[in-house]
C-alpha cells in the first residue's frame, strides 16, 4: 500500500465516523461533498413552487404547471391526534394537491452542477390524502415521486436535456396499485406566446410511465389516514454518463438496468442545470399530501 | 439564524365565482401573515367582501373577524394583516350571481 493510499483510506474512514457520529446525518449516506442537507425546521430551503413558462398573458400557462401551489412547512396537524411531527423535528415540507381527482403539485429545488460525476437523491418521506372520510383511504393517493432535471455543460459535445423520472404508483382508479415506475417519453413541446423565445412541456402527464422490473413494492402505510411512518429513499445517477446507477427505496434496490430517463435536445440557457422535484397526485377528488423530512443530495467532486 | 419568511402564492389566474376560496395553507411556525389579492382581470360585477378563515384541521373554517373589499379594477390590490391564526390560513369570498373576479392570491408570512 502506499502512503498516499493509506492517507485516503484514513480519509474516508474519517469521513465515514464523522457522519455516523453525527445525529442529523447519520441516517443519511451521502457522497464525499454534501451539496445540500434539507432539514424543513430552518424553513423551506429553497424548495419553491414548479411555475410553468409563459409569455404576456399567464394565462399562457400550461394547465399542469397552472394547477401548482406553493409547498408548505408542515407538522402533519391532524383532527383527530394533533401534530403527528417531523422525522427528526416538528416540520416536514408539505406538497399538497387540490382536490380533484388527478390534480398534481410539485415542489423544485434550482441548482446547478460544477462537476459531471455521480450524485445521490436521499430523503425521507411519507404521504396520506386529507383525513376527510374515517376510512383507511390507502387508494386515494395516486402517485408521488421525483424527478431530476439535468442539462450538460456548454461546452461538451454531448448535451442534452435529461430528466430521469421515478414514481410510486400507489393506486389508479381505485385500484392499490403500488409498484415503482419510470418515464423516458417525453410530452410534445407547446410553444408559449408568439416571440418563438419560450417553449413549455408537462413532464409530468398520466401517459408514458413504465414498470421497473420487479418494482412491485408495500410500503408502510399505517392503519388510519392521519398515521404515517417515514421512508427511506436513494437515487443515484452519474452526470457525466447521464445514466441512473441505483435505486433503493427502505430496504429494496431495484434493478435500473432497462431504466431510461427524458432525453430531449440541449436547450440554449440550462447549461449544467441540476433542478430536483418532488410531487403528488391525487386519485380521487380529494387532496393528497407528499411530505418529506429530510433531503440530501451529495455527490462525488 | 434570521427568521423564516416566504411568499406562499396560493391561487394564481384563478377565477373566482360563487364560492371561492384558497387552498389551505399550512403556516402555524409563522406569527404573521400578511394577504394580498390582486385582481389580474377587470373584475365583473359587484365584488363582495373578503373574509380570512382559520381552521382546527384544515377542513372545518370559520371566519378569523378580519374581512376586506376585493379590488375593484384590474392590477388593483387588497390586503388583510393577520397576528393570530393558529396553523391553518386561507382567503374565502362569496359573489353574487354574475359576479367574478380573476385572481392572484399571496400568503407572505414571517416567523
Amino acid at each position: 500500500m502506499t502512503d498516499s493510499s493509506v492517507r485516503s483510506d484514513m480519509a474516508e474512514a474519517m469521513r465515514i465516523a464523522m457522519l455516523r457520529a453525527n445525529p442529523k446525518l447519520s441516517r443519511f449516506d451521502p457522497l464525499p461533498r454534501i451539496i445540500c442537507h434539507d432539514e424543513f425546521s430552518r424553513g423551506h430551503c429553497g424548495w419553491s413552487q414548479l411555475v410553468g413558462n409563459y409569455e404576456n398573458d399567464i394565462g399562457t400557462m400550461l394547465p399542469g404547471y397552472a394547477q401548482h401551489t406553493s409547498a408548505m412547512l408542515s407538522t402533519l396537524a391532524h383532527w383527530d391526534a394533533g401534530s403527528h411531527g417531523g422525522h427528526d423535528s416538528s416540520y416536514a415540507l408539505k406538497i399538497a394537491t387540490r382536490p380533484k381527482k388527478g390534480a398534481q403539485n410539485v415542489a423544485i429545488k434550482r441548482l446547478t452542477f460544477r462537476k459531471r460525476c455521480p450524485i445521490r437523491l436521499e430523503f425521507y418521506f411519507t404521504f396520506k390524502p386529507e383525513a376527510t372520510e374515517l376510512k383507511l383511504s390507502e387508494s386515494d393517493v395516486r402517485s408521488v415521486g421525483f424527478l431530476f432535471d439535468l442539462q450538460g455543460g456548454d461546452r461538451d459535445d454531448d448535451s442534452q436535456r435529461v430528466m430521469p423520472h421515478i414514481r410510486f404508483l400507489n393506486a389508479l382508479e381505485g385500484e392499490h396499485v403500488q409498484k415503482w415506475q419510470f418515464k423516458r417519453h417525453n410530452a410534445e413541446f407547446t410553444p408559449i406566446g408568439t416571440s418563438r423565445k419560450t417553449l413549455s412541456h408537462y413532464h409530468l402527464s398520466p401517459e408514458g410511465w413504465e414498470d421497473i422490473p420487479g418494482g412491485a413494492q408495500r410500503l408502510c402505510y399505517n392503519e388510519i389516514p392521519t398515521k404515517v411512518n417515514w421512508t427511506y429513499l436513494r437515487f443515484d445517477f452519474d452526470l457525466a454518463s447521464m445514466q441512473a446507477l441505483s435505486f433503493q427505496c427502505n430496504d429494496r434496490a431495484f434493478d435500473m438496468s432497462g431504466f431510461d430517463s427524458i432525453r430531449i435536445p440541449a436547450m440554449k440557457n440550462l447549461w449544467c442545470m441540476l433542478n430536483i422535484a418532488l410531487f403528488a397526485e391525487t386519485d380521487t377528488d380529494k387532496r393528497v399530501f407528499l411530505y418529506v423530512d429530510s433531503v440530501c443530495i451529495s455527490g462525488d467532486f | 439564524m434570521l427568521p423564516e419568511n416566504i411568499t406562499a402564492v396560493v391561487a394564481r389566474n384563478e377565477r373566482w365565482t360563487g364560492q371561492a376560496a384558497s387552498e389551505p395553507h399550512e403556516a402555524g411556525w409563522a406569527r404573521e401573515a400578511i394577504i394580498f389579492v390582486r385582481a389580474m382581470k377587470e373584475p365583473i360585477g359587484e365584488q363582495p367582501k373578503a373574509r380570512i378563515e382559520i381552521s382546527p384541521d384544515g377542513i372545518y373554517w370559520i371566519g378569523e373577524g378580519s374581512e376586506f373589499a376585493l379590488p375593484a379594477e384590474k392590477d388593483s390590490i387588497a390586503t388583510a394583516r393577520i397576528s393570530h391564526f393558529g396553523n391553518w390560513l386561507r382567503v374565502r369570498a362569496d359573489f353574487g350571481d354574475g359576479a367574478e373576479s380573476t385572481v392572484l392570491v399571496t400568503i407572505h408570512l414571517k416567523a
